[in-house]
């Protein structure tokens, strides 16, 4: 049975670049064949990932249908994949969003659509990878690939300063990418003078020791990579110009999944790896964090572009998650986790939202429009849902989310004030302020947006189709969903969260093998040997 | 050792000269114009499964004592410069008739070959000449175009300025050791007086000269642009692989000590910084590949401050990468009546829309060259730069790498320009048929002509197998 989990894994990973390849065949005047091909192919990889979801065992931190295979055998690199309780919601949230994503671009993409799904497969491919690579260097491999169909994405099918915006994306991720790469190569040879084995595995790179200052410019590099990415203030800039520019479907993608890799970097890789430096550097990375939620709520507030605010929105909703995860209490880590899924699903949603009144009114000009409750009932509805879902009305995912991490983030900072420092509480108090600027924000765009004065630009115009009202009734049922019933998708990560938490807590400063880090990883050990396919774990290790 | 070995060692070089041979005398007797492109590529052909066939059997000899030997290194060496050559030679079958180009490519072959294996510096020098005579007339070739002829008299006279800094190195050394073995370099590199460090440091400027490295590279734009296309690919990627493999031939199993490191660290250093830079204003694919070779010529030197036996290792696999890709670009460039106008980025704008093959080509060219995962030149930067930092040069190692992050820009305006720009399908862009006389067939407009393809093919087939296996070449360097 594990096996053959661990081959479907192996199959969601590679669908998409099946789907690719096969792409080829449709010929180039059949666009309709064309997307319904694609969304098939990601309809039947989001069944596959159900299965492996529903399969996931809630009971241990170890990896699960994991994948081993040496790749480049000289430098201990493995081809390793497996499921964990880090990755297994983005990794169904990837394959959620991806048909949903599809369906939404049905009449919004008419220009080179074969190319236009190619694009979209192998951002699937590169995303599913990141977040189930389990060797740094597969993971750099995948994160870096991710960035040359979005390039192309943004660049063809966006808007008209879609170049300028399409090449700061690439730019701004591209340099965090550079530096991480030096330091990963770095924190791999320190490894293997410390503890003598080169291997890139995650569970082992866990282990290595580093002295204080190399943990401070390692944790340097890799959390410039993932904060640009995610992205926390003052890294941001890129995000407002691809979003913007990008297709609806790669703003979707945008928001829906790849901000994620950012915060995901942070919680396996940046700070369980430094956890010295990480608690030494966490007063400046959450000050860093609330002024993301603050700043962001902030922007949002004065947009003028309706694009803009949703994507400053995303900041807003992101530094909730750093702060969660800084906060290094279980509920807060475990909100963190809720908020990056509950924000995948809203965010993707309001733009699903905005990117089908553009393809009806050819404008993103927040004052073009108004009163749309009257003319497009239905759309409206949706509207409503989705923005109270942003402004974390309970009852839905955004509310789960954001109250975990608070809650968290007081839990923390009360006892740290009762030990004597009370920054952390006073940033706490500040966040909490972003809940309230959310709401304004959202609420002043649903105000100008629904109500008011009748103006529909380019109008009169036709209300959801069935094809919009089946994709948004999809991810409203799932934002209920999450928000009501959190526990199932909670229990899937807890352990995560336990590992995470305890793995930042313990010094690695000064042995390169504590015992309390070699206990903790001993499941995943313990696994290897069972009845998972292992291929040589040795050849590459001389 | 017997003759038989002796021979053996020496088969694909033996192979090159049959070809050579084969096609002067088809050109004494006037005849066989249309099968010097065959006879080329079997020579060269046979002469790389003879590499391959040896290095298989993990042949190594030395059938000149002192001047020129063969090992594991040096046949895969040989073996990549002659992979290498074939899509050059198909990909000539537009420009040029006869069997002017395929007898001096084989002959520039033989030099590389030489060069690969010589054990001292005369057999150094003979094949450093051999190489680069053949190419300063093939960069005259193109003589239909008024730059070809100021390209070629530049290459000629830094080339003949890099030979007499060479020589003049060499004299020096000799005058220090009473040898002309390679190894007496490793001596001059410990040697702390001023005539070894001046002899060590004249052969190095001569292969800076050659390989392109700032400030010495003013002649490589204009060289590479004046050729034309396949002679540029030549350049480009085998010359260049000549250049480097007798350059770590000649640093093998030395420590580096302080001012050589700094000679080998900070030049290329200026290399790879500016060649990124200045390879972001240029107009032609053939400038900017040539500013692009001189950032990569600077990853290449980089490469000897790692660690002895990882040296060749690095370099090797640098420079199939590197080499195929170019080739790849080079060979998916779209022919044009103009040689001048065919790869200038204007003439690529929309390629995309008129002939998307050769687009998606050259941009998996562009991106494996900038180092981007997943391709295939990502594995090969992280070997170089793994060894840099392993040395313990961490400062040069995370300059290098910042240097190269400048280089991704001008890489991607050539998939922007290609990809992002709407095709302008006017009569002055798409030009009609080539008017250079054809000797076989013809090709369509802006499309790819047989030959051409079979070059893209084979080096798509190459990258794809350098990027799903990297680890099984580097098992085999």
């Amino acid at each position: 049975m594990a096996d053959t989990l661990s081959t479907v894994l192996n199959v969601v990973l590679f669908l998409p670049l099946l789907g690719m390849g096969l792409l080829v065949l449709i010929p180039s005047d059949k666009p309709q064949i064309t997307r319904r091909f694609t969304l098939l192919m990601l309809l039947v990889q989001l069944a596959l990932t159900a299965w492996l979801y529903r399969q996931f065992s809630n009971n241990t931190a170890a990896l699960q249908f994991e994948t081993r295979i040496p790749w480049i055998g000289q430098w201990g690199v493995f081809y390793h994949i497996g499921l964990d309780g880090f990755n297994v919601l983005l990794v169904l949230l990837t394959a959620f969003l991806a048909p949903l994503v599809v369906a939404g671009s049905f009449n919004a993409i008419q220009k080179d659509v074969k190319l236009f799904y190619a694009m979209v497969f192998l951002i699937q491919f590169a995303m599913m990878g990141t977040f189930v690579a389990q060797d740094l260097f597969l993971f750099y491999v995948f994160w870096e690939a991710m960035l040359i169909p979005m390039f192309l994405m943004i660049g063809i099918w966006g808007g008209e300063r879609r170049i300028y915006a399409t090449i700061k994306f690439v730019l701004y991720t591209a340099f965090g990418s550079i530096l991480m790469l030096a330091a990963m190569i770095y924190l791999v040879y320190s490894l293997q003078g410390s503890a003598g084995i080169t291997s890139f595995a995650f569970s082992d790179l866990y282990k290595a020791g580093l002295p204080l200052h190399a943990q401070e410019l390692l944790l340097g590099a890799f959390a410039l990579s993932f904060a640009i990415k995610v992205p926390v203030f003052p890294f941001h800039t890129w995000l407002p110009d691809a979003h913007v520019e990008a297709p609806t479907p790669g703003s979707v993608i945008l928001a829906g999944v790849m901000l994620k890799m950012g915060t995901y970097g942070f919680m396996k890789l940046g700070f369980p790896l430094f956890p010295d430096a990480t608690q030494l550097y966490t007063p400046l990375l959450m000050t860093l964090a609330v002024i993301s939620v603050v700043y962001g709520a902030c922007l949002a507030l004065v947009q003028t572009d309706i694009k803009k605010i949703i994507a400053y929105s995303s900041i807003s909703h992101l530094g909730y998650v750093m702060l969660g995860l800084l906060s290094l209490d279980i509920v807060g880590i475990q909100g963190a986790i809720v908020q990056m899924v509950s924000h995948g699903l809203v965010a993707a949603g309001l733009f699903l939202m905005v990117g089908m009144i553009y393809e009806r009114c050819h404008t993103r000009e927040l004052a073009a429009y108004g009163g749309l409750a009257k003319v497009l009932p239905v759309y409206s509805v949706f509207f409503m849902v989705l923005t109270l879902a942003s402004v974390g009305l309970p009852t839905t995912s955004g509310f789960t989310g954001e109250f975990l991490v608070l809650l968290g983030a007081y839990r923390a900072a009360w006892a740290q004030h009762l030990a004597g420092s009370s920054y952390a509480l006073v940033l706490a108090s500040i966040a909490v302020t972003g809940v309230v600027l959310g709401a304004l924000y959202m609420l002043r765009f649903a105000l100008g947006f629904l109500w008011g004065a009748e103006r529909v630009p380019h109008g009169p115009v036709s209300d959801l189709n069935r094809r919009e009202r089946l994709i948004l009734g999809i991810l409203v049922v799932s934002i209920f969903a999450l928000g009501l019933f959190p526990d199932s998708a909670m229990q899937k990560s807890e352990m995560a969260a336990k590992q995470y938490q305890q793995l930042v807590k313990t010094s690695r400063l000064q042995a390169a093998r504590s015992p309390a880090t070699d206990s903790l990883l001993q499941p995943a050990a313990a696994s290897r040997t069972g009845a998972l396919r292992i291929i040589s774990r040795q050849s590459g290790r001389p | 050792m017997n003759a038989s070995l002796t021979f053996m060692s020496m088969l694909p070089e033996h192979l090159l000269l049959l070809g050579i041979v084969l096609l002067l005398a088809m050109e004494i007797v006037g005849k066989g114009a249309r099968a010097a492109l065959l006879v080329a590529v079997v020579a060269v052909a046979a002469a790389a499964s003879a590499a391959f066939w040896l290095c298989m059997t993990d042949f190594s000899g030395i059938p000149f004592p002192g001047q020129f030997s063969v090992n594991h290194s040096s046949l895969v060496a040989k073996l990549i410069v002659l992979l290498l050559a074939i899509p050059v030679l198909l990909m000539s079958r537009y420009e040029f008739e006869g069997g002017e180009f395929p007898a001096l490519l084989l002959s520039s072959l033989y030099g590389v070959c030489l060069l690969i294996s010589s054990d001292s510096f005369l057999t150094m020098f003979l094949g450093l000449e051999l190489m680069s005579l053949p190419v300063y007339a093939m960069v005259l070739l193109a003589y239909r175009r008024v730059e070809s002829a100021e390209a070629a008299l530049k290459y000629l006279v830094l080339g003949g300025a890099a030979s007499a800094m060479f020589l003049m190195g060499v004299s020096l050394l000799y005058g220090m050791t009473g040898s002309t073995g390679i190894s007496a370099f490793a001596t001059g590199l410990l040697a702390t007086d001023i005539l070894s460090r001046a002899a060590v440091a004249l052969i190095l400027l001569a292969f800076f000269l050659k390989g392109a490295v700032v400030p010495f590279h003013a002649w490589a734009p204009d060289a590479y642009e004046g050729a034309s296309v396949p002679v540029t690919a030549f350049m480009a990627t085998i010359v260049k692989a000549g250049v480097m493999f007798a350059v770590v031939r000649l640093f093998a199993d030395v420590p580096l000590m302080s001012p050589v490191v700094e000679l080998v660290a900070i030049f290329p250093l200026i290399s790879i910084v500016w060649g990124n830079i200045a390879a972001m204003k240029q107009p032609s694919l053939r400038r900017m590949i040539a500013y692009s070779s001189i950032a990569h010529a600077g990853y290449m030197f980089y490469a000897l401050l790692g660690a002895g036996e990882g040296q060749m290792q690095a370099v090797t696999f640098y420079l199939l990468t590197y080499g195929v890709l170019n080739v790849l670009a080079f060979a998916a460039l779209p022919p044009d009546a103009n040689d001048a106008e065919r790869d200038r980025l204007d003439t690529l704008r929309g390629l995309w829309h008129r002939n998307p093959f050769a687009a998606i080509m050259i941009g998996i060219a562009m991106l494996s060259l900038s180092g981007l995962p997943p391709f295939p030149g990502f594995v090969a930067k992280f070997l170089i730069f793994k060894n840099v930092l392993a040395a313990g040069y961490t400062t040069y190692a995370v300059i290098g790498l910042i240097g190269s992050y400048i280089g991704i820009y001008f890489y991607l305006r050539v998939i922007q320009v290609m990809f992002m720009t709407p095709g302008v399908v006017s009569e002055q862009v798409v030009h009609s048929l080539p008017t250079v006389p054809r000797p076989f067939g013809r090709t369509t407009v802006a499309g790819l002509g047989a030959f051409a393809r079979a070059a893209v093919v084979i080096c798509l087939l190459l990258t794809a197998y350098l990027m799903v296996l990297p680890g099984r070449v580097l098992a085999g360097l």
